[in-house]
């Protein structure tokens, strides 16, 4: 009795993988969240709490535009972030009012 | 030369590990398998093995160091009794799903509450379904070879899997007996240098134990139980090769005694079997046809051959050396999977089992000779009136 996995839903050897420079984009994470942070540009001040808070390393400093830039892949949506924020700039919004909201994917990623 | 030594379960172990030229070993005391770093850290310390000898603060970091260890491409090996190898169990799962074929002696310890120091499989029995390599020895002789074996089978590039080498506590680990020491020629010949497939370095960086998504969960069961229907193939190639080099005569999967034309069989495991061969003898003297069957192997388990071994006997007596309580049997763990191999056979035998050796206890023949009276009942009845009996608490 041969088991067989389709090749497109095989998981590399022990999930072992290349080492991700900056992500890990073969098992992105971020499929169970219900809302995500949205950011007020303008009432942030660039003071990095949410960088520094977020457990997943989710924000980071776009230097070019000088904005914090938000990780669509590995936001769990704990909210920390938002709870944490100073200047009140974040607002949790629920996925479904996103078209590419994750609850409304039919395969994980 | 080979040579031929007294040597414990426990000092047979520490041979073996010898042997196989371990890298990096880790050890945290708790009795009786811990003999096996007494004699391990001796080797080190007069230069005797040239390996990282590493004090764990626990049992869970014990296996979290060598599963490390492995990941860096060592050999590694490490060990625990009893409760040391619950305390360990959430490493267990990581270490096979990331395949690293790294080694874990056990010398069975009764678990707590409150503390007993004796034999009882329980403990390791505990672990079977952790998807590591699983086995029991029954002589110090069959502890040295075991551990080469699964060296051999654990780091195939096919398997890739970590291996317990298990065996009773006291009774294997602590009383010496006869065991031929091989030569480091011949182990070299059978067990090649472990080649980690992906080694974390710094040369060729990679990501080890990741989050990997719910979806991808199933497939990789998937794969994992694919690679175990790999290993027989594995294993009987290994100890072919080990009978070969080593002059042994092992069968891959079972020992077999006197089962040609045995009537009545037993089926037990580790050391116990060796008493059991003795109560066979004397039951033979009295003109009962009775053989016994000993697996080698609990994971994977031998389906086949254990069918195949017990096709033509009556009646089958399964002696359980751990605990399975409200289990399907109400007793002991090997009669549930005994019970399924036999289940496709066209004339099953009458299967019961035996509550023995738990807690430390010594199986006596006397023992033997109660179920093989139990025995003789069933196939004289035609039935099995009792699921389970526990030895000395029968009316």
């Amino acid at each position: 009795m041969p088991i067989k996995v389709p090749k497109d839903r095989e998981v590399p050897f022990g999930a072992i993988t290349p080492a991700p420079v900056g992500q890990q984009e073969l098992f992105i994470t971020s499929n169970w969240r219900i809302v995500r942070p949205v950011i007020d540009h303008e009432k942030c001040t660039r003071c990095f709490t949410c960088y520094a808070s977020c457990p997943d390393s989710c924000w980071s400093f776009n230097e070019k535009e000088e904005k914090m830039e938000w990780n669509w892949k590995f936001c769990k949506g704990c909210q920390i972030c938002i709870y944490e924020c100073p200047a009140d700039a974040l607002s949790a919004a629920p996925e479904l009012d996103f078209e590419d909201g994750v609850v409304r994917l039919e395969k994980p990623f | 030369m080979a040579q031929e030594r007294m040597l414990s379960g426990c000092a047979a172990a520490a041979q073996g590990a010898k042997l196989a030229e371990v890298e990096v070993i880790c050890s945290y005391p708790i009795r009786p398998y811990t003999a096996i770093m007494m004699e391990l850290a001796r080797m080190v310390a007069n230069g005797e093995l040239d390996a990282e000898f590493i004090h764990g603060e626990g049992e869970h970091a014990q296996v979290s160091v060598v599963l490390g260890a492995s990941a860096a491409g060592a050999r590694a090996y490490t060990g625990s009794s009893g409760v040391g190898v619950t305390y360990a169990f959430e490493v267990y799962s990581p270490a096979a799903g990331g395949r690293y074929p790294l080694q874990m002696a056990i010398a069975d310890r009764t678990l707590d509450p409150p503390g007993d120091f004796g034999s009882e499989h329980t403990d390791a029995m505990s672990a079977r379904d952790q998807g590591w390599l699983m086995g029991w020895a029954a002589t110090p002789q069959e502890v040295l070879d075991n551990t080469l074996i699964n060296f051999r089978v654990g780091e195939d590039p096919a398997i890739m899997l970590p291996q317990f080498v298990c065996q009773d506590g006291y009774f294997l680990s602590h009383i010496p007996d006869k065991v031929i020491v091989p030569e480091l020629s011949q182990v070299r010949e059978f067990l090649p240098p472990y080649k980690a497939p992906h080694p974390l370095s710094t040369e060729c960086p990679v990501s080890h134990g990741p989050q990997i998504r719910p979806d991808q969960g199933a497939p990789m069961d998937a794969q994992r139980a694919a690679t175990f229907l790999e290993v027989p193939r594995v294993i009987e190639r290994a100890v072919a090769d080990y009978n070969r080099i080593f002059g042994r005569n092992y069968d891959p999967y079972l020992e077999k005694y006197k089962m040609e034309d045995a009537e009545v069989a037993y089926f037990i495991q580790g050391a116990h079997a060796n008493t059991c061969k003795a109560a066979i003898n004397r039951l033979r003297s009295k003109g009962l046809k009775a053989g016994m069957v000993r697996p080698r192997w609990v994971r994977p388990w031998p389906t086949q051959q254990i069918a195949e071994a017990f096709a033509k006997v009556k009646a089958v007596a399964s002696v359980e050396t751990s605990t399975s309580y409200g289990g399907a049997m109400r007793g002991g763990n090997l009669v549930h999977e005994l019970r399924a191999s036999l289940y496709d056979l066209e004339r099953r035998p009458l299967v019961t089992s035996f509550m023995a050796g738990l807690g430390g206890d010594v199986i006596l023949l006397e023992d033997f000779e109660y179920m093989a009276k139990i025995l003789t009942q069933m196939v004289q009845e035609k039935k099995t009136r009792q699921h389970v009996y526990w030895i000395g608490f029968e009316e």
